[in-house]
């Protein structure tokens, strides 16, 4: 397991590098100017030295200098005081990208934990209620919100509960942010297509779980059918489950552009979408990284996890 | 089966702990939602509507504006004298102006705020502006040659040299300093004498002060995040002054707090010298950047006063509840009009005396701007593919002018009712201002101009045709940038001019930023805009069709026209000045059409007109926040 470990964690500076250079080529491609934007223009001289500014007039400089903050080496070397210093921000100029993903990540984060648990309690009362007696009515009713959790877009789900509870029930408030009932309608929002997949999967695997031999034992020996169920077959099940909640909790801590905006969740979700709408080249880097370090370090966490759970798992696999 | 909880548990404690360090506080006097998030509160590198908000809250210039008629009052300044030639400007600072740290406001504050405009280093939109001071251009392109001698010559120093380079950067920036002394005309009297000099007359100059890139910041606080870049020479300016506590303002309001695309908080500013006139004790400016959920938060009653609604479908139907409302009211509104009452006090009268009744609402209030939206016509000889350009000669400008329907477009396309425009710069919106007539709706003069054009209308299959070979018109590209509603209106255009003209047009709609790329190097036959004007003069508008200007998207260059500007520029009666400006408006909008204007714009708000008193109505629609009050 440690050789895993060690090897992954090895591998984790070339990908992140792969990444930097694919999202560079990429986004320096984004036809437009950064500094544009609608209405008055600046004298040609001083969008000169706007560009200049930034290093904006030469990808190559660009993409080395930023390398070189992003990365800790300007801060080896004394030229940063951050030690990744992800640049400033080309939209909004007061603050760096460092401040934006800082204000933001965490908002995320929390909202991203209370969707993935919600989703797990749902997702898991669903597929094992479903998986006790399949075609049964329960089943399909468990089917039926599984069905309309993957389907119906966010936004028309969120604006739904939005509308129903906060506008017609004032039970919540709208576009507000601040307190624990502020979380409840979005974390129900992102949940559910979360839910909806694991629902699923732990359905599936119960399934195929309570056919198996020593299910049938276990039975035989008198264990009751509820410690059936819940100790021996949903130990198993729950494999799948663990080995998706790596990646969607990556994804779902990462934020959702639809989420946030109905809510007005002040997440990270929105830089995916506006930074490269605006062309904040900082920005765009500077989310893309942090992304992909959250999602290859949960993918190693839930890997460790897995072994450990079910220690058949070789640390080869 | 434990194992299984643990990471549930470990989950469900995280979350805690990150909402533990986020707690909710108490409420503001005033709430609002601004028009976006703010991009900066650095006054000098401002270029937004929201930002300028923000800035008449937090920051005072030396004047501001009376925002019902944009007359100039007194702000640090107490009073200024202009010299008889118009070009001099002296400013008496009241010594009782102080920062938020108790520091006193100086003309010395003045002097370095607007110097950091100057240095192509912090290079900001406005800019150019400073220019109008005599010096200020040649100090920046002096600057920007420097910066180009010290990246030539840190290339012949060795790469490791830092302390060499720094002190080359060093050296240029102390040598940048003398010339600005030097050469611009800008200079602190001593701590309460302001004085500068123009390049040339501008009438509009005491306007200017009152915007707010002119506003002044604190010199020590934007000192501690400057320092010399070796690599580039430039010097390098870190943001976080902007945000509390660092920052140091002297406007009615302190920010307390910012949290990005969340929220501002604002607190009465306690050594602001006219203290009894900001009437919210504390602001709270909220970021909804979901239109739809802005107005179920207003719906809700969280927000007093949503600043802008748009990129809602249902914005025509909430705007036909309010003309509704107003309909059933019309004799009363008339009345209290009669009685010298403005709209707001009008309408708070109403709300008390008959409250809307179902399928009406007057929370919803439609304001005419300083700004219009329009057509550009590339007016260069040829196209960008090199095919000759048919939109080169003014009577086929004039033409599809005419042969626009503009009554058409609002009402039933963009169904909001916009004031349409035959003008440019928005009729009455600038004091003492008359707009000329502009073209109206005529197909029939616009085939009439064709034809003298060369340009003539088959009648067998009802297209247009260059008369002398028979070669088809040319198929018209419209260029939209995609979003809100500029599809449907080129739909509309293309529509009228297919059906007018006899001609085909196609349409080309691009992503804002690649749109603005094409459009600013006229790569384009005809490309939708906006215009809003920065300040109370014509030549905020005129100034784009001067052929040296860096906003002609149009490419339009024409010999007496520049001359007229030149002659507004040194014109010192204001009268004859105003003439000058009505007359070259006249042969934009009447005679060479380098555009067509469609329809002035209008700003949405939302409030209940019994809770929310002084919104201002001049379509400049400056609103101070310290000016709003909020009735709960």
């Amino acid at each position: 397991m440690a050789g895993m470990i060690v090897r992954r964690l090895i591998q984790f500076p070339i990908i992140l590098l792969c990444i930097y250079t694919i999202t560079f080529v990429l986004a320096w491609l984004l036809p437009g100017n950064p500094l544009e934007h609608e209405g008055r223009r600046p004298a040609p001289e001083v969008e000169q030295a706007m560009l200049a500014q930034y290093n904006l007039d030469s990808p190559g400089r660009f993409y080395v200098s930023y390398l070189k903050n992003a990365t800790g080496v300007s801060y080896l070397q004394g030229d940063s005081d951050r030690i990744f210093n992800f640049g400033p921000s080309l939209q909004y100029k007061d603050w760096t990208v460092n401040e934006l993903i800082a204000g933001t990540l965490p908002v995320s984060i929390l909202l991203g934990l209370a969707s993935i648990i919600l989703a797990l309690i749902i997702g898991i009362a669903a597929g094992v209620v479903g998986a006790a007696k399949p075609g049964s009515l329960a089943d399909l009713a468990t089917l039926l919100v599984a069905l309309v959790g993957i389907s119906l877009p966010t936004f028309v789900i969120g604006t739904a509960l939005l509308i129903v509870f906060a506008v017609k029930l004032s039970w919540f408030r709208v576009g507000s942010w601040g307190s624990l009932g502020d979380l409840v309608l979005p974390a129900i929002t992102l949940s559910l297509p979360y839910a909806a997949y694991i629902a699923r999967l732990c359905r599936m695997g119960m399934i195929d779980v309570l056919g198996e031999d020593y299910i049938r034992t276990a039975r035989a020996k008198g264990v009751p059918e509820v410690r059936v169920h819940l100790h021996h077959a949903l130990k198993v099940a729950f494999l799948p489950v663990l080995s998706y909640l790596g990646p969607a909790t990556a994804a779902v801590m990462t934020g959702s552009f639809v989420v946030e905006k109905v809510f007005n969740v002040p997440g990270i979700g929105q830089h995916f979408v506006e930074s490269v709408r605006n062309k904040d080249l900082f920005l765009i880097m500077g989310v893309v990284l942090t992304y992909s370090s959250m999602l290859v370090m949960f993918n190693l966490a839930v890997d460790v996890l897995y072994r450990w759970v079910d220690p058949r798992i070789e640390s080869e696999g | 089966m434990i194992k299984l909880l643990v990471p549930v548990i470990a989950l469900f404690g995280l979350m805690t702990v990150v909402f533990l360090l986020d707690r909710p506080e108490a409420p503001a006097d005033l709430v609002f939602v601004n028009r976006g998030e703010c991009h900066t509160l650095d006054p000098q590198r401002m270029s937004w509507m929201q930002d300028f908000r923000m800035a008449n809250a937090l920051y005072e210039g030396l004047v501001r504006w009376n925002n019902d008629t944009f007359a100039i009052e007194p702000g640090v300044a107490e009073s200024w004298d202009v010299s008889d030639d118009r070009l001099t400007y002296t400013f008496h600072l009241r010594d009782t102006a102080k920062w938020s740290n108790q520091d006193p406001v100086t003309a010395h504050d003045f002097v370095y705020s607007w110097k950091r405009a100057l240095y192509p280093d912090a290079a900001a939109d406005y800019t150019d502006l400073f220019y109008k001071i005599e010096g200020g251009e040649d100090f920046f392109k002096f600057r920007q040659a420097q910066l180009e001698q010290f990246r030539q010559q840190v290339s012949e120093l060795s790469n490791g040299d830092e302390a060499a380079r720094l002190e080359l950067a060093r050296q240029l920036y102390e040598e940048a300093e003398a010339k600005f002394d030097e050469i611009v005309a800008l200079k602190a009297v001593n701590d309460y004498t302001l004085t500068f000099t123009l390049a040339n007359p501008t009438p509009y100059m005491l306007d200017l002060c009152a915007f707010g890139v002119f506003c002044p910041v604190h010199p020590p606080t934007v000192e501690q995040y400057v320092s010399l870049d070796p690599l580039s020479g430039m010097i390098n300016q870190e943001h976080g002054w902007t945000k509390p506590p660092s920052i140091v303002t002297n406007g009615p309001y302190v920010l307390t707090r910012w949290r990005y695309k969340r929220d501002m908080r604002l607190e009465r500013n306690p050594h602001y010298w006219n203290l009894p006139a900001v009437k919210a004790k504390s602001v709270l400016s909220l970021s909804v950047e979901e239109p739809s959920t802005a107005v179920l938060a207003f719906e809700t009653g969280t927000i007093d006063w949503l600043s802008d609604v748009s990129g809602v479908d249902y914005r025509p139907d909430m705007l036909a509840q309010a003309r509704r409302y107003l309909e059933r009211h019309a004799t009363r509104y008339a009345q209290l009009e009669s009685q010298d009452l403005g709209y707001g006090e009008i309408m708070a009268t109403l709300a008390a005396e008959t409250p809307p009744g179902p399928d009406e609402r007057n929370n919803i209030h439609a304001f005419p701007a300083f700004g219009t939206y329009f057509y550009n016509f590339n007016c260069q000889e040829s196209l960008p593919d090199g095919r000759p350009n048919p939109f080169f000669d003014p009577r086929v400008r004039r033409a599809f002018a005419m042969a626009i329907d503009k009554s058409d477009l609002v009402t039933r396309v963009t169904r909001l009712n916009q004031p349409i425009a035959s003008t440019f710069i928005p009729p009455g919106s600038i004091p003492g201002y008359h707009s000329p007539a502009g073209l109206g709706h005529d197909p029939d003069q616009s085939r009439t101009l064709l034809a003298e054009a060369g340009w003539e209308l088959t009648e067998k299959t009802g297209t247009l045709i260059k008369s002398s070979n028979g070669e088809p018109f040319p198929m018209v590209e419209i260029l939209y940038s995609t979003g809100q509603d500029h599809e449907d209106i080129a739909q509309a255009i293309a529509f009228m001019w297919e059906n007018e003209l006899g001609i085909t047009a196609s349409l080309v709609g691009k992503e804002s930023k690649t749109f603005g790329e094409d459009v600013k190097h006229h790569k384009f036959m005809i490309s939708r805009a906006n215009w809003f004007g920065d300040y109370g003069d014509p030549t905020t508008f005129l100034d784009l069709f001067r052929s040296t200007n860096q906003n002609n998207d149009r490419a339009f260059a024409n010999d007496w026209f520049d001359q007229r500007m030149h002659e507004i520029d040194r014109e010192l009666d204001e009268e004859q000045r105003t003439r000058l400006c009505e007359e070259a408006e006249r042969f934009i909008v009447e005679e060479q059409l380098p555009l067509i204007p469609l329809f002035h714009r209008i700003t949405v708000y939302m409030y209940e007109p019994d809770q929310l008193h002084h919104i201002a109505t001049h379509p400049r629609l400056v609103q101070y926040l310290w000016e709003l009050e909020a009735v709960h």
